[in-house]
């Protein structure tokens, strides 16, 4: 997927007047937030789970490579086929060989994130294969050509008027806004796109090292029928996706289905080991599975490795104040909200994003949510540092944050400095004692007011004896 | 009990009488106060900046200033988050300095959290009369777990009616350089904040925060109201609330 | 040099370790091995007083219907009933260990072969149970295909109270115990497919089946006390 976060403050003005999008963003704040709200609680001891579960995750990181491996032996053992990828483009090719391999002309999807990464659609509908998105949010997005704003719910920006526009217009049936018989449809329409499709695509939720085992939640049934139909499965995801054992898997699915959408369990949980073979009655005769790097090894050793524990369950942005008020189309790529703030600049460059890591008050909503404890507000201020250190940051704001450290240095001249400063401010409010306009801090005053200062300092009016 | 009062920036230069309230009620609670001169700014601003190098310094100037007293007290969340989280973190490197600062950082709370935990204040010098709603500031909520403290205070005083808001955690847009960096933004979060204290009819919305506190007000006054105080839980408190 | 080294030696690289440490990564080796032979259990719940009446509330509660049944023969009769109030055609498919009951007799005609696209009924058993999230545990194979769950409007599972346990965990255990290696698809079903992609409204009945019914019934003579 194109990467257009250096967009991101014109995208913020246009999001904010999106009275639709504005609408939107509150139900999935009721659903998601009051949702995972609703049921965290059943966790015996939550912190105590969270610590297990980041336990697990740095377990892995800290050992990628034997995991890796010890999930290649036994995915192998089982009949799948592991391949391995460098960037999305490689994602792409492999695919598109395993189709002609196959001779596939048509595929099925159920979501996968990281496919959005690849571009993959795009890349196979060049090579003549038809792709069909199966989850109803992309298949939506499919039918309207636009991406993903959220990576657990990635229709949350449309509302019901909206897709029932379009399923008028590409299904050519009668319009309807009933949730329900929306729903029908699209069942309707998908389901010879399963019973007909040559192969299906799919991504990982985890991967289960102990078992060479690929695992997928869904809540649709799309995900079982995309990886049981087809005669070929193709499953794609991250590197670091893999954990050891069924037991350490399932402490991460407690929290996960928890954190992301409220529910005690998804629907469904698929454990996919290996291909169909005389033991069974269904399945794909063809199983493989391809694990992307595109950025993430470099994230490794260095003082982001946190960032990769991410099981992508959502609970960042779902809390997140600024997300909740613009919405994920606006950060530009794959990943939105507080996770996509600190993985976009990783994966795509800090040049690309430049805004990600500082359109945040660091408020710590995120970091209080995220089931592995990645420590987000800690990451986006290192990569704050980042930029400093690379001299992105514009002059303006490096002297003023130069000039504001040398005062606080220098308690003398603070001292008068501050003396003098207060006095101007309060002379400017006038008898209204509001200032309207601050020069030089527009992003304030076009829509605050200030309140001025009372005239004097505390330390001048300490020093005068006031406190006696 | 001796404690170094760290004013802050803020309050120091735009509302002096939330100092002078701090001592107020220090004092109240039996300890000896004092202000040292020299005090500027935690490094705040430059640190979430990704200024480390500022923030260093202006780290050590704080422990050369204070490191003597026996508690360090804030009227700021923030600004005690600063001390007691991020300058320990800030020399994680050198464990003689690791080692001071951690220690210092222990001594150092937010004004509320100081006042019911250590000197356990008894009474309340203030008689604030109506009704107020109280925002939580991000910092010294997530980092410092004051929430308790200041409903505790304000629960002590009689006249005092406290109405609970919607979605008093969630941050209300200041963010420091945030809020002139990515203002639009900023200014809708603000506005959020502002609809929910409307919602409350209250007379007042009181904070622990001053930043947090000119930018609501500032969204306030902006939307056309003028009748709504906007005050430190401190003013409150110590009663100066009532000065001008 | 191909992908598959490069990532390998990216991720090597940045895991570099010391000389001192090279010489103990016998003792690291050894401990994710350790980590492999004993799976070791995270945070586990508050176990249920009733793993039945506990499973029996979570499933109602993902909408699933619970139905119980004294013994093996009035399954039919249940499910007959079932379909009638709910206007259901009373045919469909199961799995080759459920054909003998009497499904003709109490009117239903049911085929013992796995699901196609056309079936919109299809009766399973279920390998086990899990009490904390009313969840059904299925293995494929060749006598439980998993389509039959999959592709018909209602998913029928007809379950012994005895295969019901606390948590996902002791399913792990079971299957560990009973089955030399994990079978092709383990599937997970707790209650109809479902969706709330439009506007966050939940709706029964995705691509998956419209209604789950288990039918808890004792296969064995003796009765388990409840636990």
């Amino acid at each position: 997927m194109q990467n257009t976060s250096i967009n991101f403050k014109r995208q913020v003005t246009i999001k904010l007047a999106d009275v639709r999008l504005q609408n939107a963003l509150s139900r999935l704040q009721t659903r998601f937030v009051g949702g995972r709200s609703a049921v965290i609680g059943e966790i015996n001891d939550l912190q105590e789970t969270r610590t297990a579960a980041a336990a697990i995750r740095d377990l892995v990181l800290n050992d990628l490579e034997h995991w890796l491996l010890h999930f290649e032996q036994q995915a192998t053992a089982r009949g799948a086929v592991v391949h391995w990828a460098e960037t999305g483009d490689d994602v792409n090719r492999i695919v598109a060989d395993i189709a002609a391999q196959y001779g596939v002309r048509t595929a099925a999807k159920s979501k996968s994130m990281v496919s959005e990464e690849c571009g993959l659609n795009d890349a196979l509908e060049q090579v003549g294969v038809k792709v069909m998105e199966t989850d109803l949010g992309e298949y939506i997005l499919q039918l309207a050509h636009e991406a993903p704003s959220h990576i657990v719910a990635p229709v949350v920006h449309k509302n019901k008027e909206e897709i029932a526009d379009l399923f008028a217009e590409k299904h050519r049936k009668p319009r309807t806004t009933d949730i329900a018989e929306l729903c029908r449809e699209a069942r309707e329409i998908l389901r010879p796109t399963f019973i007909n499709a040559d192969m299906g695509i799919s991504g990982a939720n985890f991967l289960v090292a102990e078992t060479g085992s690929v695992l997928i939640v869904t809540n649709e049934g799309n995900g079982r029928l995309v990886t049981t139909l087809p005669r070929v499965h193709v499953a794609i995801t991250g590197i670091e996706k893999v954990v050891p054992t069924l037991e350490d898997v399932t402490t991460l699915l407690r929290l996960l289905s928890r954190s992301a959408t409220g529910q005690s369990i998804t629907n469904y949980v698929s454990v996919l080991t290996g291909k169909k073979d005389h033991a069974d009655h269904d399945g794909p005769e063809h199983f493989h599975i391809i694990l992307l790097d595109n950025g993430r090894s470099s994230l490794l050793g260095s003082e982001m490795q946190e960032m990769l524990r991410c099981i992508r369950c959502g609970a960042c942005m779902n809390h997140c104040p600024v997300y909740q008020n613009i919405g994920g189309h606006a950060y530009g790529w794959v990943y939105p909200g507080p996770m996509g703030s600190i993985l976009t600049p990783l994966l795509g460059g800090l040049e690309a994003a430049p805004d990600l890591p500082n359109a945040s008050t660091l408020c710590g909503a995120c970091a209080v949510v995220c089931p592995v404890k990645i420590p987000l507000p800690d990451l986006l201020r290192k990569l704050r540092q980042r930029q400093m250190d690379r001299g992105m940051k514009s002059w303006q704001e490096t002297l003023m944050l130069k000039a504001w450290a040398w005062l606080a240095l220098h308690p003398m001249i603070y001292a008068l400095t501050t003396k003098i400063g207060v006095r101007l401010m309060c002379l400017m409010g006038g008898k209204e004692k509001l200032l309207h306009t601050l020069p030089g801090a527009r992003g304030w005053s076009d829509g605050r007011d200030f309140p001025v200062p009372a005239g004097l300092t505390f330390r001048e009016l300490y020093q005068q004896g006031k406190h006696q | 009990m001796r404690v170094g009062l760290f004013v802050t920036c803020l309050v120091d230069t735009i509302r002096p009488r939330i100092g002078f309230a701090a001592i107020k009620l220090l004092e109240a609670a039996g300890c000896e106060v004092e202000f040292p001169v020299q005090q500027t700014c935690c490094g705040q601003p430059g640190y979430n900046s990704g200024d480390q190098k500022s923030a260093k310094a202006l780290a050590l100037k704080f422990i050369a200033e204070f490191e003597t007293f026996d508690y360090v007290v804030v009227p700021s969340g923030s600004c005690a988050g600063m001390i007691r989280v991020h300058y320990p973190d800030l020399f994680r490197d050198d464990p003689a300095l690791l080692e001071r600062f951690t220690a210092i950082g222990q001594r150092t709370y937010e004004l509320t959290d100081f006042l019911v935990n250590v000197a356990k204040l008894a009474k309340i010098p203030g008689n604030f009369q109506g009704t107020l709603t109280y925002h939580d500031s991000c910092s010294g909520l997530r980092e410092l777990d004051v929430y308790k403290q200041p409903r505790a205070l304000l629960a002590m005083m009689p006249e005092v009616s406290v109405h609970e808001m919607v979605e008093s955690t969630t941050c209300c847009g200041f963010g420091g350089t945030f809020s002139v960096k990515y203002g639009e933004l900023s200014t809708r979060m603000a506005d959020n904040k502002c609809q929910h204290v409307t919602e409350t009819h209250t007379d007042s919305i009181v904070g622990g925060d001053l930043g947090c506190l000119l930018n609501i007000e500032g969204r306030l006054r902006r939307n056309g109201d003028h009748s709504t105080r906007v005050l430190h839980v401190a003013e409150v408190l110590s009663g100066l609330d009532k000065e001008e | 040099m191909n992908a598959r080294d490069n990532i390998l030696g990216k991720i090597r690289n940045a895991q570099v370790r010391t000389n001192a440490q090279a010489a103990a990564t016998g003792l690291h080796t050894e401990t994710i091995n350790r980590h492999l032979a004993q799976h070791p259990r995270g945070p586990q719940p508050v176990p249920p007083d009733n793993l039945l009446a506990c499973f029996k509330e979570r499933a109602l509660k993902l909408s699933s219907d619970v139905l119980q049944a004294a013994d093996y023969l009035e399954v039919p009769t249940l499910l007959m009933h079932y379909l009638s109030e709910k206007k259901l055609p009373a045919r469909g498919v199961c799995w080759p260990s459920l054909a003998e009951l009497p499904w003709s007799a109490a009117g239903l005609d049911i085929q013992s072969r796995p699901a196609n696209d056309q079936d919109l009924l299809g009766v399973t058993g279920a390998f086990c149970a899990i009490a904390e999230t009313g969840t059904l545990m299925m293995l494929s194979g060749t006598e439980t295909p998993a389509t039959t769950s999959l592709l018909p409007e209602t998913h029928v599972a007809v379950l012994d109270p005895c295969r019901i346990v606390a948590t996902m965990e002791d399913a792990w255990d079971l299957m560990r115990k009973e089955y030399k290696q994990p079978p092709r698809a383990v599937n997970f079903i707790s209650g109809p497919s479902r969706t709330a992609d439009i506007e966050q409204t939940v709706t029964l009945g995705a691509h998956g089946p419209y209604r789950v019914l288990v039918i808890l019934v004792p296969f064995a003579e003796i009765t388990n006390d409840a636990r």
